[in-house]
């Protein structure tokens, strides 16, 4: 009995040093360390990208190991809110101009090494991208795509109404919409002329209400070089632009509380016309194939120009593998990846040296969030820490406002309302020091 | 003996860690953080002192949600006892096919609550809905459920009440058969029947009962936040914030615009009101059992 265990634990033991000798043969001692990279972000609909791109990477560089991670937007920023503080964030995050200025404030993201500050101030990405990238001297973050706003409508409904083409001003645009509703024997909207943001919580009702004030002249915050603020939209253009959306839905309706909106309306044919960003095209491929529509540049009035969102890729300043995260970034930003963002997904990619002609000849609605012309502005929401909480309460006081039957053809109803939301506006901003008159 | 004692205890002892870990101790953070200003990422957190509680007093936010809730609460908690009661009474006797109609009250109860709020949805809209379609053979016209805020709140309550009606039904029933049968016998000996015998026999007897079924309601309606968010968060037509719920309120403070200690002043005053109601519940109900 005692020699069986002996011979056992000899045979053990030869095992233990035949395995120890494979080891060491296959893991010479002058081989890379394995790291594993991590890939985070907040736009489920891009992971193809990345993941193309991460096969792609982890094959030229056998020692890495990339994962991606993304989770729905509002998921995802409170997750970066935990995991930045705690350096357990990923190694290359996904973060929009608007939300990584807190992180950037606070130190926990890093700043660009010298070559890929070179790489953004190069001819691949434009000014105002270049500009979304950097806060003061430093540039932190890669241009990575953009959200651009711009008009979406249904074709064969414009022939149908006789309407030759998109509209060229915001006047336009609301006479159209007149032109295209339809209702049912009973008077019943069963499809809107211009679908409108009515609701919903969150900032969205307050953002797409700005993207409409700002041809006007209206903005949610008017900022000065010291980068303090004020209400932007208490004035004549943010009058004009509620009472627009008062008329479409009470004096000369083209719109209605309950028909679908959005993407959704325009894929159920339940609406002829409504302004968003570009992963439109992508939802209408994946929902409605056959739909036949069109986008083209939101209309001017006193302004022209459309809503620029920057989503740029940062690395945090507590990566164990920053070298590799920026030499992925720089993988990921390549043409092919670029064009695959652009063709599978919709979001607009941000360098401008990469021929896109291939998918803008096969995908024609992205043009118009390509646009170019002299007159025509791409502005931005201001980067600061209470924007999304102004954005957010203005959208409630907004939506009340949209269901305010009072309000209609009642001017000094609709600056009360305008001048009450201003006043809270101003007052967040006087609460954290960043008010200026 | 001593053995079984400090078996008992050490067993006793680890639930009691998780307790004081994943309860007491956050529970008391938020009571802390409630006097500082934090913004979750900053290393620094101002004391503030009383700050965010003044501040609570004078925001329209929070006095809709409270308001909210607080007749969210009442209603569902009356509509939801009540219903659950009448429900129990004959289930209670052993009816046949009793088991079938526990499950159907039960379902909803064990069921996610994010699938329910979107069927719910598809019942309350305007246009498809099968509730306008029903309501419709009688004449009535199509009624925005979720799009109108005076309907709203009422479409979020129906709804839950329909979902817990089904848990407080189960703890009636045990209630009432945990009854022992001599006390029944003796009221039918002396001529106790109908709303008598429920009023002054099976109702302090169920006292007990009603007393824990009431208190978890009550918790629980004040917990209020998935289907509000699910019913009335949408673009596809909800009034959002018109209703608005305390612990929205909390969440959108604290994650969506970072103002941890002010979300914590928020939950402190929420964990006050509870618990207020809560002991006044018990001293209520407790002293009509005794």
């Amino acid at each position: 009995m005692h020699r069986k265990h002996q011979q056992i634990r000899w045979a053990v033991l030869a095992l233990a040093v035949a395995l120890a000798a494979l080891g060491s043969a296959a893991a010479p001692s002058g081989a890379a360390p394995t790291i594993n990279l991590s890939v985070w972000g907040g736009y489920p609909e891009i992971v193809p990208v990345y993941q193309r791109a991460a096969a792609d990477y982890d094959r030229a560089h056998p020692n890495v190991h990339t994962t991606v991670l993304a989770t729905e937007l509002r998921d995802y920023e409170r997750k970066l809110a935990a995991s930045l503080p705690s350096d357990t964030a990923g190694d290359v995050l996904e973060v929009d101009d608007a939300t990584v200025f807190r992180y950037i404030d606070a130190g926990l993201i890093a700043k660009a090494p010298a070559d890929m500050t070179g790489y953004v101030r190069s001819r691949s990405f434009g000014s105002s991208a270049q500009q979304h990238a950097t806060v003061g001297s430093d540039v932190y973050g890669v241009p990575w795509f953009a959200g651009i706003g711009a008009l979406f409508y249904n074709t064969d409904m414009f022939k149908e109404a006789g309407i030759a083409g998109p509209p060229h001003t915001m006047d336009e645009m609301v006479a159209d919409a007149r032109k295209l509703v339809k209702k049912d024997a009973q008077g019943r909207i069963t499809r809107s002329g211009w679908s409108l943001r009515l609701f919903g919580a969150g900032s969205g009702v307050a953002e797409k209400w700005a993207i409409l004030a700002w041809p006007r002249g209206a903005e949610i915050l008017t900022c000065n070089a010291q980068g303090k603020c004020h209400a932007g939209y208490d004035n004549d253009a943010g009058r004009a632009t509620l009472a627009m959306y008062l008329g479409a839905l009470y004096v000369t309706p083209f719109d209605t509380f309950d028909i679908k909106h959005d993407a959704e309306a325009l894929e159920l044919g339940q609406t002829a016309l409504f302004e968003r960003e570009s992963w439109v095209v992508g939802d209408v491929a994946k929902n409605a194939p056959t739909l036949k529509y069109m986008s083209a540049p939101l209309p001017r009035a006193k302004r022209w120009g459309t809503i620029f969102n920057p989503v740029n890729l940062y690395v945090p300043q507590g990566s164990k593998n920053a070298a590799t995260a920026w030499d992925f970034i720089k993988f990921l930003t390549q043409p092919q990846y670029e064009r695959q963002l652009l063709q599978d997904v919709g979001w607009i990619p941000l360098r401008e040296d990469v021929n896109y002609d291939p998918v803008l000849v096969k995908i024609p609605q992205y043009k118009a969030f390509l646009f170019q012309n002299k007159d025509f502005v791409y502005w931005s929401m201001p980067s600061l820490r209470d924007f999304d909480e102004i954005e957010t309460k203005l959208a409630d006081r907004l939506v009340a406002a949209y269901r305010n039957k009072s309000l209609v053809n009642n001017p000094a109803g609709i600056a009360s309302t305008l001048h009450a939301a201003a006043d809270e506006t101003n007052s967040i901003l006087r609460r954290d020091g960043l008010y200026a008159p | 003996m001593l053995f079984r004692y400090i078996f008992c205890y050490a067993m006793l002892l680890v639930p009691a860690a998780f307790f004081l870990v994943f309860r007491i101790i956050p529970i008391a953070q938020t009571l802390r953080l409630s006097f500082f200003s934090w913004d979750l990422i900053s290393r620094t957190k101002p004391y503030v002192g009383l700050d965010n509680f003044r501040t609570l007093l004078d925001d329209s936010n929070f006095r809709l949600a409270l308001s909210n809730t607080t007749v969210f609460a009442a209603v569902t908690v009356v509509a939801s006892v009540v219903l659950a009661l009448l429900i129990a009474l004959p289930l209670a006797r052993r009816l046949r096919f009793e088991g079938i109609y526990q499950l159907v009250y039960f379902l909803p109860f064990i069921t996610p609550t994010v699938p329910e709020a979107v069927v719910w949805k598809w019942i309350y809209d305007a246009r498809y809905g099968i509730l306008n379609y029903v309501l419709s053979w009688f004449g009535i016209p199509p009624v925005g459920w979720l799009l109108e805020p005076r309907t709203t709140l009422w479409a979020v309550i129906i709804m839950s009440v329909w979902k817990t009606l089904g848990y407080n039904m189960v703890l009636f029933i045990i209630g009432l058969r945990a009854i022992p049968a001599e006390y029944n016998e003796a009221g039918l000996i002396d001529g106790a029947t109908g709303w008598r015998f429920f009023r002054y026999l099976t109702l302090p007897l169920l006292m007990p009962t009603l007393l824990l079924v009431t208190v978890i309601s009550t918790i629980g309606a004040y917990n209020v936040f998935t289907q509000v968010y699910i019913m009335a968060a949408d673009i596809q037509g909800s009034p959002g914030s018109v209703v608005r719920v305390l612990i929205y309120d909390i969440f959108e403070n604290a994650f969506r615009f970072y103002r941890m200690g002010y979300a914590s002043a928020e939950a402190t005053v929420f964990f006050a009101i509870v618990l207020v109601l809560t002991l006044a519940q018990f001293r209520v109900l407790r002293s009509r059992t005794e």
